[in-house]
């Protein structure tokens, strides 16, 4: 009796020494933490949803072992390199501000000690955020941010996913050029004087500003003329004399680079204006969201919008269904290009961290330069996630690419997207001109 | 031809609509000197009001307008009563930061109720109708209710202030505030009514304005820069000199239109690409400037 009175004595005496010496959180599961700021109030709140479940989407795959998805980081329950460490997400928004984006950035690397960075979605915010990242040492993954020159500083711990507006602009004007060449899918050649002019208006950011340029870029070399170019101030909340003045400018094809509640406005007002025009294209953004459509419903009818994930991918692609099939489930909406990226940012967080063994910021730096993700890991339809480290772009993927979608009325009487660029993937009849309103 | 005369319709529409926001500040600062800073505020209220009344009942926002006057009426007479009253027994330079706080005060409290977030109205019986009137001059449903319902309202503020007793007592309120004490006018009234009908004008304005343009917590301050530029214009205190500077006013928000107009007559393409639209409120604005150093009594201004 008296042994096991010893006995029980001495084990409780070790587990007291134990408590005492050993730190509470070392015997608890490992976690790695990603601070991820994105717009989540303001005008792009929709759209800062949408990006948040496409993350959260993305770490719950890479926390939990799920056969059915067909993608490497399903396989394991946390990073397998790192004894099965957990991605922990910390949201913050930014509500579309750069100093505040800037300031949440600091207090994520100071505060709370992440071992990452994604975000930020606009291109004004990851701008301020990647300098904060920069300045400390601090890896930050872009999945959504689509102004060029944010790959053009040269910064050492910045990497982004996505493909950029120089590609996605170059894309239209090769579907304009697929136009007046018969290539377009259901399209008989169309006379290039009917599309010659173009007037363009996008949001005065640095996203916007930017993908204005772009267009006056590749218009003049694709031999286009760019009759009127106009920045907007974001959210406005009345569009009525831009409109009037783009429809001044008699434009074949109108082109707009705005978030969504400025897209939902553009539309309104373009046909409260009555705007004739031939072609009508969005850059993404606001042009693609599910609210866009559930709001302005029968008048989008023939409008473009550059994308990088259409509903048709997850058709065509087995990975992208199983994913979107989750997705679905999670929030009631298929997976869009903001959703589908903010996922693949999140992956390729995953990917280099697995092949970092490791949160040391230097050996994640490593293991991002190196990093190459093949094109069938991944949701959306490229090549594969490899960043270039040297050039003119440094950190950018360069197995990147873009689609262009058009709403089309299904004989379900819904309003979807179809892929009418690239032209070997198109997936119905482009319909040209555009519907007057 | 076409974009000069849809710049010319364009600019009296616009002018009709912010004549109806400027029609309340002119009526408190007529009636009581009180330089309201809260006015665009409770344009924003209005708009509020309009939206939220609208999507909760399910009927179209036209039908939302009495509310928002009601809500109007009651938010100024109150606003009088617990708060204004007292600041008029200060200097003046406790009305202005008075009403500069309420301002602040009615911003923060929209942005904490509704947050940051723009909301619009998607849906009504006029929101995206508009009509044809040839000559390529489309003019959309909702402004033009807007512009008539201004009409509307100047001539009603107009024949209250020139043909009842009630306007008579309301302007000897103005004039002279203890001579009229001493005829036996309710001064205290008057100017709580003040309050409360143009708090009332501005709030119905901001029930039409949500027709057409989305609305945040900030929106007022846009508006009463704007509503300052005419009410400076037209002359502080006269209301049909308010209404024809809103017109002018309206007018220089569209000077991108007419510019447009030149760029494409006479084919000078250098023109297109001068940010004209992005300059659209600074005109407003110098105009504003110029008036206060050449006439600081605007045009139609009997206060001195």
């Amino acid at each position: 009796m008296k042994k096991v009175l010893k006995c029980t004595l001495f084990v409780l005496g070790l587990v007291l020494i134990l408590g005492l010496i050993v730190p509470s959180g070392a015997l608890a599961e490992r976690v790695i933490k990603i601070g991820v700021i994105y717009p989540l109030t303001g005008g792009a709140a929709a759209a800062g949803r949408e990006l948040r479940a496409g993350a959260e989407l993305a770490a719950e795959i890479a926390n939990t072992a799920m056969t059915t998805i067909d993608m490497s980081m399903a396989r394991n329950a946390g990073i397998k390199s790192l004894g099965g460490a957990k991605i922990k997400l910390i949201f913050k928004d930014h509500e579309g501000n750069p100093t505040l984006g800037a300031d949440l950035a600091k207090k994520l690397i100071l505060d709370d000690k992440v071992d990452g960075i994604l975000g930020c979605y606009f291109s004004s915010v990851t701008k301020t955020v990647s300098a904060v990242a920069e300045q400390h040492g601090i890896p930050m993954i872009n999945g959504t941010s689509t102004s060029p020159p944010l790959t053009q500083r040269g910064f050492k711990w910045f990497w982004r996913t996505t493909p950029h507006d120089k590609w996605f602009t170059k894309d239209l004007f090769e579907l304009l050029k697929g136009l007046t060449e018969g290539k377009v899918k259901g399209v008989k050649a169309v006379a290039k004087k009917d599309l010659i002019n173009i007037a363009s208006a996008c949001e005065k950011t640095e996203w916007g500003s930017n993908v204005s340029l772009m267009i006056q870029s590749w218009a003049k070399e694709y031999g286009y003329n760019v009759r009127k170019s106009m920045l907007y101030a974001k959210e406005s909340p009345d569009l009525s004399s831009e409109v009037r003045s783009l429809k001044a400018a008699r434009p074949g094809v109108m082109l707009f680079a705005s978030y969504t509640s400025d897209a939902i406005l553009m539309v309104k007002t373009l046909k409260a204006q009555k705007v004739k025009t031939n072609v009508i294209w969005g850059q993404d953004a606001g042009f693609e969201k599910p609210e866009f459509r559930n709001t302005l419903r029968d008048s989008i009818v023939g409008i473009l919008t550059r994308t990088v994930f259409l509903p048709k991918v997850a058709e065509l692609k087995k990975v992208a269904g199983q994913v979107n099939a989750l997705y679905k489930l999670k929030t009631g909406n298929d997976l869009g290009g903001a959703s589908a990226r903010a996922f693949t940012g999140l992956q390729t967080w995953v990917h280099v961290l697995e092949k970092a063994a490791s949160t040391k910021p230097t050996d994640i730096q490593r293991a991002a330069n190196a990093i190459y993700i093949p094109g069938d890991e991944l949701v959306v339809p490229w090549a594969g996630i490899k960043f270039s480290t040297s050039g003119d772009e440094i950190g950018q993927n360069v197995l990147g690419g873009g689609l262009i979608g058009q709403y089309q009325k299904g004989p379900d009487g819904k309003i979807g997207l179809e892929i009418v660029y690239p032209f070997d993937v198109a997936s119905a009849n482009m319909i040209y001109p555009f519907q007057q309103f | 031809m076409e974009i000069l005369l849809s710049t010319i319709v364009a600019g009296l529409l616009f002018g009709m609509v912010l004549a109806m926001v400027a029609l309340g500040l002119t009526i408190i600062f007529g009636v009581m000197d009180i330089v309201n800073f809260a006015h665009g505020e409770f344009l924003m209220i209005g708009m509020y009001t309009g939206l939220l009344t609208a999507k909760a009942t399910g009927l179209d926002p036209l039908f939302m307008m009495p509310v928002a006057a009601g809500v109007g009426f009651l938010l100024g007479v109150l606003c009088y009563v617990g708060f204004i009253k007292f600041l008029l027994r200060g200097p003046m330079i406790a009305q202005l930061l008075g009403t500069f706080g309420l301002m602040l005060l009615l911003r923060n409290l929209a942005l904490l109720i509704f947050g940051s977030e723009d909301r619009a109205l998607h849906h009504g019986i006029l929101v995206g109708q508009s009509f044809d009137i040839g000559m390529g001059v489309i003019i959309p449903a909702t402004k033009l209710a807007a512009a008539a319902l201004s009409v509307v309202s100047f001539l009603g503020v107009w024949l209250l202030m020139n043909r009842t007793k009630l306007g008579k007592a309301l302007t000897a309120t103005a004039l002279n505030a203890q001579g009229a004490r001493y005829m036996g006018i309710p001064t205290e009234r008057m100017n709580a009514l003040a309050w409360g009908i143009g708090v009332g004008t501005v709030t119905v304005a901001g029930a039409l304005i949500v027709n057409f343009w989305s609305v945040n917590p900030f929106i007022g301050l846009l508006f009463t820069m704007i509503a300052f530029a005419i009410v400076a214009l037209g002359g502080f205190g006269s209301v049909p000199g308010a209404f024809f500077a809103a017109l002018v006013v309206g007018m220089i928000t569209e000077i991108p239109g007419f510019w447009d107009f030149m760029t494409y007559t006479f084919e000078l393409d250098w023109m297109a690409n001068v940010p004209m639209t992005s300059l659209k409120y600074m005109w407003v604005y110098l105009a504003y400037f110029v008036i206060m150093v050449v006439r600081p009594r605007g045009l139609f201004g009997w206060k001195h």
